[in-house]
């Protein structure tokens, strides 16, 4: 064990080693240490698991667009709502949408274009992703049991409008485990702007043991990655060796308590849990630490833009987390809501799309285009699945100059991770309203997505109050047509 | 079905067979090749044949069988389809021609079945026999298997019994420093103090142990302990949650009243029914109102319930809102999971959707919002606030009366309020634009005895003419919309100066003979300032403002500018009746012209400059109570409120909502409970029914004493919290699809010794705690212990109770004892809860965790004001469950994130640091302040071994680290 750390003094490990001698009686003391790492294993919950069947992706890469991206000005080509432009939508006025009533027909803001093998038509609000629509499968019939953004989102994640679900990267690390012991299995990396709607929530473990919710990482270079990786600024002392020999002093209290109750395997993984706290402390700095990376890929990920940069950060830190082995890294492009006049801190463009997907547009393209690029390069897209998706789309009828939320229709691409480029699966009726061919919900994309990692979707479950709790409630079915 | 050949037309049917007799041809051969598929584990085609009345009754194509008439049954007509994909059985060889002739036979002589006892059984519907539906068993019945008396029995009867049958038996005791520790933390949440265990340990008192459980019993921590239990199955928290995560300022009220209850030791069916209907049974009873917040203890989406414009969205939230409700009060009391039965019926236990819905109806007319803590107690406040505002009235009269100071006309007004000019009503209410008002029609002022009344002024000279308009109302405060209270540089609104505001078009008569009374004058003069309250930036604006004497115009300013002012000083003789004030528009409509008088005051014309010593006294004496009114009128209390429920008397009517869809509505329900408990009519009402009564007989129907659930489950509940694992290993599920209970007649029996002792939970914690179950050793027990070594091989998960089992504090109780341990823990029980976050308001507020080092932060953590979208990071990191989730049993997990967040959260390394200064405070040599570290935080002395161990760490880095450390040692963190 002790190989794991670099600064670990040799002197400080006999110390310790001889006074477990005396303090856990002779050799059953070491005997013991030596089990510790055994007994971890069997308790540890994280422990990487067996699949229902060979995976395709080891990781996901989950990038989530809150407040409803509107799929009819950009994934979504609607000919037929451009013809009706400024004619009414809904001739009966029966029609209420979340706060608004329909205005006429909106085509899309920015123009629709063919694009790649595939000739697949993107608009141009999208043109770097565009240029990789070979590499992508959509989902056009996507549906959500809400139009409002907490409900909504909380489906989205969990595949419930409640709160108190296990979101999809909690399932996913319940389900599989993890591949590193040096990094958290489950990492979310939250607009620098702030939470998203529903908050962290949103990537909690529900009823799930503790251990398998998401662990929030510190985009902000100035600030330490995880909370409580390092005690605050005024205990700056706390450092170096004088942590170790703290931490051998509470091992060892630690060990001696352990020798005189045998067979409680929760005091091994406690002790064995500070020491993987001591690894944590090493390598999630280097795991977030930008400045390895080339000029070259900073620049592919626009870093220095003020707009676009921290979003481009998020993407290359995910990037970096599922090349040392997190298993499931959402990012979110986009914070929580507002009503102030001024662009909005999310997707959310009711009274202005044109400024307000014009100010995001760029900033998810950027990104995830550098991103799937990035992945590709390093011959990492193959094993690592990446979805994008909001929580809900947007009306094809206007709402003054913006759209308001439809639950009935929006678009979540897939790429990677053993899925198919340059396909779609679904249709929205010709304008973009309602899912007209193959409705699809979460459950489809999660029970896919799950697949992909080698889980069977109906097979994931835990007993919660009365129920086998899944991710995908009592739906759910692979979309076999996008997968390579 | 489509039968392709005429099994009649087959030759074999010429052959002879003798007469069928059932139990010997039939019943075998229906055994052996149909049951499997049509059985009681599964009905394909929805038929079953291991039964008459079931094969009679046939699947969904009808009747299998038909008396007499083979070729109307279409179970002969299958087993003899020459169609492979028709004919039965499916698989295998098809009826030999004997069987089928066999069958032929028995169809064509009648079908006779005589029933057995497999047939009556299987018409039953098993699930009807599951145990915790069973009345609960008499004690008498428990006794007397084990060849007992029943006053014989106790825990350790049943526990013992159930292990010697395997062979083997309890640990022994633990050591008293062990059970002080355990009870301390299972019942008031606290380790014990150094001194306290030692006292323990060297008590030669035979009763010691039963004196410590009382003692902690009697303790008000003992309510906070157990409060954090109940809170965590009604998922109390102190915001909405979901999108807009809005505060509930006072849903603590009922954190509070359940940590009173508890306390009190309430009996639990009162506590039970006072949360579900205590506004019903008591109104005036704050208590009993403050408890119904257990009902809207859980989320709520105020975008879906409120602010959004689509009824769609709003159905499918309020469905959300009752399922929530109803969920939380079935699984709580009744451990029945009767959510699982909103689509469709319950898959698992015998409940219908209907009866599902039946439940909704309990709650139609009952909503989560803020409601006055108590009517009597407002009433009582609004009381005492005219009282008191009338008395202090009456001194500012006599004050005015011998100091001459003048009557403020601003303050004939009573409260910050105007003059409705369409009623004459005194009204709190900012109002806007009145173009409807008959003009010059007097309206009289019936509450404001000097007011003979109001009107909106329109000519004749030299009134001017006007538009008739008016706007908001005659007002002693600011009129709506005005942006100013400030004329030249007197700001009106500041302390010691009144406004009178009389927007265009207004005019008010006064009674001057009402007015001398309280003034004390005679002849008087009208003193004041009239402006404008309008914005500079507003537009350019005139009024007018005129003044009558009786009949006689004594003051007129027509077309005052907005930045003008006009000051009045006018004599009112001491004959004259009325005095009128009129505003007016200056003929270019309302618009604007916000007027209003500063400072207006009737003066008694001489002034009495001499007062006589008698009176110089009085007056004195007069201003102190003026001032002493003042405060006491400020500090009366607002109405107490509280987050629990609001309720319509008259609900609408709940239909079923097939697949749980609120917009596929199916048949109509009435009030009901479910009849799987048959220990008491299901019925609570019809649809008529008010909406109060609904829930009494609801709360009736939880708290019968004959209800076979609601006591086991509470006496299930405890007994997970005293031993890490219930009786039922699934405290929220008695039903089906839950665990068994590893000792139902211990289960049984405690149930009852809970109704015999009045339903006390303190009864049964001391029952629990003091059995020789609970006081064993939680070791996995060493070799000189051959049963305990055979018991962890066979019963590993130890649901016989060999030994009593480890636990690791939860987030709540290892916060709490950090602060114990530190010295710091603050005691100050109730209240508000204490936030530790900073709180931006937005249109969904932004929760900021921050750990300020201060003693309002240093409270017990059932004090902690809990939002539901923003954990606190350290608690949900150390297993603290999400409030959107009714937690019946905490999972623990250990993961290298708690072990930093207890390394390094500025909480725990500001509690080491005040740990330290404690030590410093109490002891003065480095071997004691080690020592008493040990002590305080293990409750015990340091060993040698750990004494030397400790000395160098301290010598080098300072107790600072040793503290730090002890915080974090798994033992702090267990329990044994």
């Amino acid at each position: 064990m002790n190989s794991a750390f670099p600064c670990h003094q040799q002197k400080r490990s006999v110390t310790r080693r001889d006074f477990l001698w005396e303090l856990g009686g002779g050799l059953g003391g070491v005997a013991l240490a030596a089990m510790t790492n055994d007994a971890h294993a069997a308790t540890n919950p994280l422990a990487a698991k067996a699949v229902h069947h060979p995976a395709k992706a080891k990781a996901v890469i989950k990038i989530f667009c809150p407040g409803g991206l509107s799929h009819v000005d950009s994934w979504d080509y609607k000919p037929e709502l451009a013809k009706r432009q400024g004619k009414p939508f809904d001739t009966d006025g029966k029609v209420q949408f979340f706060a608004s009533k329909p205005g006429n027909c909106q085509g899309s803001y920015w123009p629709f274009r063919q694009h790649g093998q595939c000739g697949r038509w993107m608009s141009d609000l999208f043109p770097k992703l565009a240029q990789r629509v070979d590499e992508i499968a959509f989902i056009h019939s996507m549906q959500s049991k809400s139009a409002l953004h907490g409900p909504a989102m909380f489906m989205a994640n969990s595949g419930f409008i409640l709160p108190g679900f296990p979101s999809m990267g909690a399932w996913v690390t319940y389900g599989l485990g993890s591949v590193s012991e040096e990094l958290p299995a489950f990492v979310v990396l939250p607009d620098p702007r702030g939470l998203p709607p529903g908050g962290v929530i949103n990537w909690g473990a529900g009823f799930l043991p503790a251990i398998h919710q998401g662990t929030t990482l510190n985009t902000d270079p100035e600030k330490p990655p995880i909370a409580d990786l390092f005690p605050h600024k005024d205990f700056a002392h706390l450092r170096g060796a004088s942590e170790q020999s703290s931490r051998d002093f509470l091992q060892t209290l630690n060990r001696a308590h352990a020798a005189e109750r045998a067979g409680n395997t929760e005091l091994e993984a406690r002790i064995a849990a500070y020491e993987l706290a001591a690894r944590l402390q090493l390598s999630a700095p280097e795991a977030t630490d930008l400045r390895g990376e080339s000029d070259a890929t900073k620049k592919l990920y626009s870093l220095e833009h003020e707009d676009i940069g921290p979003f481009g950060r998020q993407c290359l830190l995910a990037r970096r987390l599922v090349e040392r082995g997190t298993r499931f890294v959402q990012i979110y492009c986009g914070a929580e809501n507002t009503t102030a006049k001024k662009i909005r801190p999310n997707w959310d463009s009711h009274e202005d799309i044109v400024r307000d997907h014009g100010y995001w547009g760029p900033i998810l393209d950027t990104g995830a285009a550098a991103l799937l690029a990035d992945l590709k390069s390093r011959g990492l897209l193959d094993s690592t699945l990446v979805i994008c998706t909001s929580e809900f789309g947007r009306q094809p009828a206007a709402q003054g100059k913006g759209r308001d939320h439809n639950p009935g229709a929006f678009t979540a691409w897939m790429a990677g991770g053993g899925t198919k480029g340059g396909v779609s699966f679904g249709e929205t009726d010709e304008l973009g309203f309602k899912a007209a061919a193959d409705p699809a919900y979460c459950y489809d994309l999660h029970a896919t997505a799950l697949h992909l990692l080698g889980l069977n979707h109906e097979k994931l479950s835990f007993y919660n109050n009365g129920v086998q709790r899944r991710l995908t409630d009592v739906h759910g079915h692979v979309i076999k047509g996008i997968l390579a | 079905m489509k039968i392709v050949i005429a099994a009649a037309s087959l030759p074999l049917f010429g052959a002879q067979v003798c007469a069928a007799d059932f139990n010997r041809d039939i019943r075998p051969l229906l055994q052996k090749h149909c049951v499997e598929c049509h059985g009681e584990k599964k009905q394909k085609g929805e038929l079953r044949l291991d039964a008459k009345v079931h094969a009679f009754k046939g699947g969904h194509d009808g009747p299998a069988i038909v008396a007499g008439n083979v070729d109307a049954s279409p179970l002969f007509q299958r087993i003899t389809s020459t169609d492979d994909d028709e004919r039965m059985p499916p698989e295998g060889e098809p009826l030999s021609a004997a069987q089928i002739a066999l069958i032929k036979k028995w169809i064509e002589g009648g079908a006779v079945w005589p029933e057995n006892d497999a047939d009556k059984a299987a018409t039953m519907d098993k699930r009807w026999q599951h145990w915790s539906v069973q009345a609960v068993k008499a004690a008498s019945a428990l006794a007397e298997p084990l060849g007992l008396k029943p006053e014989l029995l106790s825990i350790d009867t049943f526990i013992n019994a159930s292990l010697s049958a395997k062979g083997f038996a309890m640990s022994p005791e633990a050591d008293r420093r062990t059970l002080i520790r355990r009870l301390s933390f299972d019942l008031i949440g606290l380790p014990p103090a150094p001194e306290r265990v030692e006292r323990f340990v060297r008590d030669n008192d035979p009763q010691a142990y039963g004196k410590l459980v009382d003692e902690l019993l009697a303790s008000p921590h003992y309510g906070e302990r157990w409060a954090r239990h109940w809170l965590d199955i009604a998922h109390y928290a102190d915001t909405h949650g979901f999108e807009r995560d809005q505060l509930r300022p006072n849903a603590w009220h009922y954190r509070d009243y359940v940590i009173d209850s508890l306390n009190a030791d309430k009996p639990y069916d009162r506590f039970i029914r006072e949360q579900i209907a205590g506004d019903v049974f008591a109104s005036d009873d704050a208590q009993s109102v403050i408890a119904t917040g257990f009902l809207a203890a859980g989320p709520w989406d105020f975008v879906g319930n409120v602010e959004t414009q689509s009824d769609m969205l709003k159905r499918a939230a309020r469905a959300g809102d009752l399922d929530d409700m109803v969920t939380q009060l079935i699984t709580s009391t009744m451990g029945i999971t009767i959510n699982c039965a909103r689509c469709h019926d319950h898959k698992l236990d015998p409940i219908t959707q209907q009866e599902y819905y039946s439940l909704w109806s309990v709650f139609a007319g009952v909503k989560r919002g803020e409601r006055e803590v108590s009517a009597a107690e407002s009433r009582r406040l609004a009381d005492e606030k005219e009282r008191l505002g009338k008395e202090l009235a009456q001194t500012r009269t006599q004050i005015a009366r011998l100091a001459g100071e003048g009557l403020e006309l601003a303050k004939l007004i009573p409260g910050d309020s105007g003059i409705d000019m369409r009623t004459g009503a005194i009204t709190k209410a900012k109002q806007d634009y009145h173009r409807d008002i008959p003009a010059n029609k007097n309206v009289s002022v019936p509450s404001v005895p000097s007011v003979l009344s109001v009107f909106v002024p329109n000519g004749p000279a030299p009134i001017p003419a006007t538009s008739g308009h008016f706007w908001d109302t005659i007002a002693n405060r600011p009129l709506n919309s005005q942006r100013s209270t400030k004329l030249g540089d007197t700001d009106f609104a500041a302390k010691g100066h009144t406004t009178l505001a009389m927007h265009a078009n207004s005019g008010v008569v006064l009674d001057l003979a009402k007015l001398r009374e309280q003034t004390g004058g005679a002849a008087m003069r009208l003193t004041g300032l009239v402006g404008f309250g309008a914005a500079k930036e507003a537009a350019d604006t005139r009024a007018d403002f005129t003044v009558f004497v009786d009949a006689e115009l004594k003051f007129q300013k027509l077309k005052l500018r907005k930045d003008e002012t006009a000051a009045l000083d006018i004599e009112v003789p001491a004959t004259a009746k009325t005095l009128t004030l009129i505003a007016t528009d200056g003929g270019d409509g309302i618009s604007h012209d916000l007027l209003f008088i500063g400072d207006p005051k009737l003066i008694p014309s001489v002034a009495e400059t001499r007062l006589t010593q008698a009176d110089a006294a009085e007056l004195k004496k007069l201003h102190a109570a003026a001032q002493k009114l003042e405060g006491e009128i400020k500090a009366l209390p607002a109405p107490a409120k509280v987050y629990a429920i609001v309720s319509e008397a008259k609900p609408p009517v709940i239909k079923v909502q097939r697949r749980g869809n609120p917009e596929d509505e199916g048949a109509e329900v009435v009030p009901a409970a479910f009849t799987w408990a048959k220990h008491a009519p299901v019925a609570l009402g019809d649809n008529a029914a008010p909406e109060g009564q609904r829930r009494r007989a609801l709360t009736e129907w939880i708290t019968h004493p004959d209800n076979p659930l609601t006591r086991r489950v509470l006496v299930n509940r405890l007994w997970h919290h005293h031993f890490g694992q219930g009786l039922v290993t699934t405290p929220s599920d008695f039903g089906l699809g839950g665990d068994k209970p590893s000792h139902p007649e211990l289960l049984d029996w405690l149930a009852g010794e809970f109704l015999r002792g009045g339903w006390s939970l303190k009864h049964m914690h001391k029952l629990i705690v003091t059995s020789a179950a609970y006081r064993q050793q939680s070791g996995f027990g060493s070799s000189r212990n051959n049963a305990a070594k055979a018991a962890t091989t066979v019963d590993s998960a130890n649901r016989l109770l060999w030994r009593q089992n480890p636990r690791r504090l939860d987030a709540e109780s290892l916060r709490d004892a950090v602060l114990a341990v530190s010295g710091k823990l603050n005691l100050e029980r109730g209240g508000p809860g204490f936030r530790d976050f900073t709180y931006t308001e937005a249109y969904a507020p932004i929760y900021d965790y921050i750990t300020p080092d201060k003693p309002e932060l240093w409270r017990r953590s059932i004090y902690r004001f809990i939002v539901r979208t923003t954990p606190h990071q350290f608690m949900s990191t150390l297993d603290c469950p999400d409030p959107a989730n009714l937690t019946p049993a905490r999972v623990n997990t250990i993961t290298a994130l708690q072990a930093l967040t207890l390394s390094n959260n500025d909480f725990m390394l500001q509690q080491a640091r005040h740990l330290v200064t404690r030590l410093e405070t109490e002891t003065n040599s480095r071997e004691a302040a080690i020592r008493r570290a040990f002590a305080l935080a293990l409750q015990r002395d340091a060993t040698v071994a750990e004494l030397q161990a400790a000395m160098p760490l301290v010598a080098e880095q300072g107790l600072f680290a040793l503290c730090r450390m002890l915080i974090n040692a798994n033992e702090f963190i267990y329990l044994d």
